[in-house]
């Protein structure tokens, strides 16, 4: 096209487009065109371009305008949404009852549903901020018997780990080592910050996660083995508000530990770790450090003494099955080879690499860092948010359909003037679209409401705010439209098939003795109430098992505490401690009861003069004499630890032991009767002895996991000391003991916890779910409940001629109650069958996750169909009471 | 005898499709309105005309070519048809046949009124 010709205006050429009829609007275009050049070229472009538009404006009259076809009919679908919503409005003014009912059912089961979508949603967003997540890998290493089982899997590996690793496969671009058991204590300027989380680590650590820096950056964050990176709250804590105009990039502060000091500089911040997160630390610093103090061996190590959280990055390509393979069928012959016994170290250790995404969710290996979530729990809530929404839809349907009689005349008048099926389907999905944008603000309400208090029991920082969080309003605006079709269609497509003759003369085309699809939707109401209290149930009975089974120790008045930090005897403390009369007993251990048997070590039983490595895993706890009567744990043979029967572990030097072992190890060594261990010769790793007891079986760890076998011997490395308590003023004899540790340690606080509380916390996340399952059935239950009285409502109207006659002839209340419950009985029964084996076989899948579980009882099975028909019966007898109070001339005088 | 309806424009458009006979497009018979009787015509009114005398099949149309000028869109040719010659034939019968029956004395006053109609209408081609 030529340039120095003159366009027409665009605005009122698309105008034209728009209106125009399509069939004119070439020619016509064309030769307005046309015009315009020539008037462009005879005058000035300026009238031509008025004189162009003016002629179009003309143009836009009928006859040239497009049909209106389209137009008219939107014009006509608004009006008819209109008089739709209205109509829509005043059903629901007029049937208040139902109304409420739905619009409760409706909103507790969408902000049932979106707290649980939050849970979840947070539950799933972990560690996926790092911007390499799908490459990194946490090495874990697994730890097999002589027999080849599996024995534990840790989190952690060894300090030699990474660095081979990293140097002999290219697959890994960055490794790094996490040391996070420092804890020193930092001084800055005469401040102290005690027992802060130093975590040590190697400089690849800023290559495989994305931590976010505000001052300083990656590549300056570790120039020396002095250098130190802090969190932003960490910044604030030691530097005040203002850290950031002061600039303290450079300053010195000072980490000590145990006696020793050292100057380090600070070379960055970073913003605090994200909550979704599987692990969160405070401060990063040169790993080498460690390494020097600890010395070139520890560095080293490629086997055992698992303390060492080890990350890597693999290239984007890495082939993981293939490169995990490998590196077990190398590793462990180059680096190891063989043990002292002659057994190959391959047979006895396996890398596996854990994609970081899976940590959070799936991993529950030794030694997790941080508690991490778990899957099963993210299902289950799943699941029952699930149901939750689907009963609340479900409620709306049965309520809508039960209104059949009240709208049949409508829709046969509507269908008269000529309604389409598909415009009376439109109007039944308006009226529930309607029903929810009504239920949303109350829901969301409600979530606000709930969200603290979720928040609180499931410990997290969950936000709901749609103002500002848009996926959440669109989440909400999608879960509007789905929730309004999912509970309108059946409804809008039942009403819609209504007869027209039928629905004008009045008559039941709805036989009510038929099957049809309400029923389906009844039964599938009771199948999720009876599934839920069911589940209830179990829970509650697991938890009541677990509350009061024995675990075999004394765990009442039971306090335990760190021991102090500082240089004093053991004995001395101990007997400090004892002076007050409140304070019966006390013991030294290096762990307690409700803690886990993490540490041990290689054992051999001697047959003969021939020693034979053990087969099994044989973990230590370290006690003193004390200890079994502390928490009254009986000997079954032999005698408790005396005077002179510690044992010196040192790795280097073979020292006579002595050792209690519990009955489980008396037997897995092959002994029926505890009589028949003692005085047989062990070897427990460099040392030698005897076994001097056989101690009764305890549960240790939770009842999880089975009672293993257990090694006690007394050794002078404690940790912790129990004290049991007698009942009287706990609180008194609580400062005493704050008391008595202030004199050995000033600097930290005695973090004593009762043990029965311990103990409970080992189950607390059952008792978490349990109460949280509890809380969305009985919402559940709620709802079912209230969409059965609505329901019933609706069904005895239709039948008020019907009871009317039956009172007439002689009927009871209670005959004809009876007579409206027999189909619900019937339902029931049906649910019965079908819900509980699928109940059962999800709950017992649940069960199987604990080593000592009840059983099911045959009363646990019967009462979920129980309380269903309870709460039925007494639904219907609500209204049919109602009914049948009313004079049966009253309802059968018309017509 | 059928009824032939023409309003007044209509019959000018008509009669100018006529005119040109192979050259009637809509800026071809704008123009040659606006000159031969010197008075301006609307794209909009044209064109209502044309529609209208096409639905009542005076006039039948189709595409011709396209032209730069245009901006690359076709012209809409029209064409007088049977039914169209036969209302402009009925049209004047029946303006003759009125002429004839004017008295003398009417002339002093009534041209005026009917000047537009009184036009040299030039010979028309068989269509």
């Amino acid at each position: 096209m030529d340039k120095q010709r003159p366009s027409p205006p665009s605005w009122p050429t698309k105008f034209l487009a728009w209106f125009l009829k399509e069939d004119y609007y070439e020619d016509v275009q064309g030769d307005l065109e046309e015009e315009f050049q020539v008037k462009a070229n005879g005058s000035s472009v300026v009238n031509a371009k008025r004189w162009y538009t003016w002629q179009i404006i003309r143009l836009f009259k009928p006859g040239m305008i497009k049909e209106l076809e389209a137009q008219d009919s939107i014009e006509k679908e608004t009006t008819m949404f209109k008089n739709y919503f209205k109509i829509g409005l005043r059903n629901l003014w007029k049937y208040k009852s139902s109304t409420v009912i739905n619009v409760i059912g409706l909103s507790t089961g969408i902000a049932a549903f979106v707290l649980i979508a939050l849970f979840v949603k947070d539950e799933i967003s972990y560690d996926r901020h790092h911007e390499h997540a799908d490459d990194i890998y946490r090495v874990t290493v697994k730890n097999y018997t002589v027999d080849g089982d599996i024995s534990r899997q840790w989190a952690f590996a060894s300090a030699g780990h990474a660095s081979r690793l990293k140097e002999d496969y290219s697959e890994i671009a960055y490794a790094s080592r996490f040391y996070p058991w420092a804890f020193p204590d930092i001084n800055y300027q005469g401040q102290d910050f005690l027992g802060e989380q130093v975590i040590f680590c190697d400089p690849d650590a800023f290559d495989i996660f994305s931590f976010k820096f505000i001052a300083g950056n990656a590549e300056s964050a570790f120039p020396d083995i002095y250098s130190l990176v802090l969190t932003r709250s960490k910044a604030i804590k030691i530097f005040g508000n203002d850290w950031e105009e002061k600039g303290i990039i450079g300053e010195t502060v000072t980490l000590s530990r145990s006696g020793n000091e050292a100057p380090f500089k600070v070379t960055g911040v970073i913003e605090d770790m994200p909550d979704q997160q599987h692990f969160h630390f405070d401060y990063l610093a040169p790993i080498r450090f460690v390494e020097m103090i600890m010395g070139e061996d520890a560095a080293n190590n490629v086997g055992g003494n698992y303390n060492w959280l080890t990350y890597v990055r693999m290239s984007p390509d890495a082939n993981i099955p293939k490169l995990t393979q490998q590196a077990n069928d190398e590793f462990w012959d180059k680096y190891i080879g063989q043990f002292q016994s002659g057994a190959d170290a391959r047979d006895f250790y396996d890398f596996e690499f854990q994609p970081l995404l899976d940590i959070h969710l799936t991993s529950n290996l030794e030694g997790e860092y941080e508690t991490n979530g778990s899957i099963e729990q993210v299902y289950i809530f799943s699941v029952v948010g699930i149901l939750l929404l689907l009963v609340a839809c479900v409620n709306y349907m049965n309520i809508a359909t039960s209104h059949y009689s009240r709208r049949m005349k409508e829709v046969g008048v509507r269908k008269v003037i000529g309604a389409f099926k598909s415009s009376l389907i439109k109007q039944f999905l308006s009226e529930s679209l309607l029903v929810v944008v009504i239920s949303v603000p109350l829901a969301i309400i409600l979530i606000i409401l709930a969200l603290p208090y979720l928040n609180d029991f499931v410990g997290k920082q969950l936000i709901f705010n749609p103002l500002i969080q848009t996926d959440i309003l669109v989440g909400l605006l999608v879960l509007m439209l789905l929730v309004s079709s999912m509970a309108g269609l059946y409804p809008a497509l039942f009403l819609s098939k209504i007869n027209l003759v039928q629905a004008l003369k009045g008559e039941q085309s709805m036989n009510s003795s038929k099957w049809n699809f309400r029923s389906f939707l009844v039964t599938f109401q009771y199948i999720v109430t009876i599934g839920l209290i069911f589940a209830i149930g179990v829970i509650e009975s697991q938890m009541s098992f677990i509350r009061n089974s024995d675990p075999g120790y004394d765990r009442e008045q039971m306090v335990s505490l760190s021991l102090p930090r500082g240089d004093y005897q053991n004995e001395t403390f101990r007997n400090e401690l004892l002076k007050h009369p409140n304070i019966e007993k006390a013991s030294f251990s290096s762990r307690i009861p409700t803690g886990r048997l993490a540490d041990s070590w290689g054992s051999r039983f001697f047959k003969g003069d021939s020693a034979i490595a053990t087969s099994f895993r044989l973990p230590v706890v370290t006690v003193d004499k004390y200890f079994l009567d502390t928490y009254g744990i009986d000997i079954l043979a032999g005698e408790n630890f005396r005077e002179g029967m510690e044992t010196n572990l040192q790795q280097d030097t073979i020292v006579t032991g002595y050792y209690i072992v519990n009955r489980a190890a008396s037997e897995a060594l092959g002994f029926d009767e505890p009589d028949e261990a003692v005085g047989k010769k062990l070897g427990y790793g460099p040392s030698a002895g005897r076994i001097v007891g056989v101690m009764e079986n305890f549960h240790f760890e939770s009842l999880y996991s089975e009672i293993v076998p257990t090694l006690f011997l007394t050794r002078d490395r404690y940790r912790r000391i129990s004290l049991k308590l007698r009942p009287e003023n706990i609180r008194e004899t609580l400062d005493h003991i704050e008391n008595v540790y202030a004199q050995f340690d000033a600097e930290t606080d005695p973090n004593y916890r009762f043990v029965d509380d311990l103990f409970n916390e080992q189950y607390q996340q059952e008792e978490r779910l349990g109460s949280m399952i509890k809380v969305f059935a009985a919402i559940a239950i709620l709802i079912g409940c209230l969409g059965l009285i609505g329901m019933v409502g609706f069904i005895i109207e239709t039948k008020l001629k019907e009871i009317g006659v039956r009172k007439v002839l002689g009927a009871s209340s209670g005959s004809i109650w009876m007579i409206i419950s027999n189909r619900f009985l019937i339902l029931i029964g049906i649910a019965f069958v079908l819900g509980l084996p699928l109940a059962y076989w999800f709950m017992n899948d649940w069960l199987e996750n604990f080593v000592y579980r009840t059983s099911v009882s045959p009363a646990l099975i019967i009462m979920p169909a129980i309380i269903a028909i309870i709460l039925t019966l007494l639904a219907i007898a609500y209204q049919t009471l109602k009914a049948t109070k009313v004079n049966p001339v009253e309802c059968l005088k018309d017509e | 005898m059928k009824e032939y309806q023409l309003g007044e424009f209509e019959e000018i458009v008509l009669l100018t499709v006529a005119i040109l006979h192979d050259d009637a497009y809509g800026v071809s018979i704008k123009e040659d309105i606006e000159t031969r009787l010197n008075r301006k015509v609307s794209v909009s009114a044209l064109q209502t005309a044309l529609r209208r005398m096409e639905k009542k099949e005076y006039l039948k149309s189709e595409f011709g070519e396209a032209t730069a000028i245009r901006g690359g869109k076709r012209k809409r040719y029209f064409k007088v048809t049977k039914t169209g010659k036969a209302a402009l034939d009925y049209s004047k019968e029946t303006r003759m046949k009125l002429w004839s029956a004017i008295p003398d004395v009417s002339f002093e006053y009534s041209k005026a009124w009917i000047s537009s109609a009184l036009l040299p209408l030039p010979g028309l081609p068989n269509s």
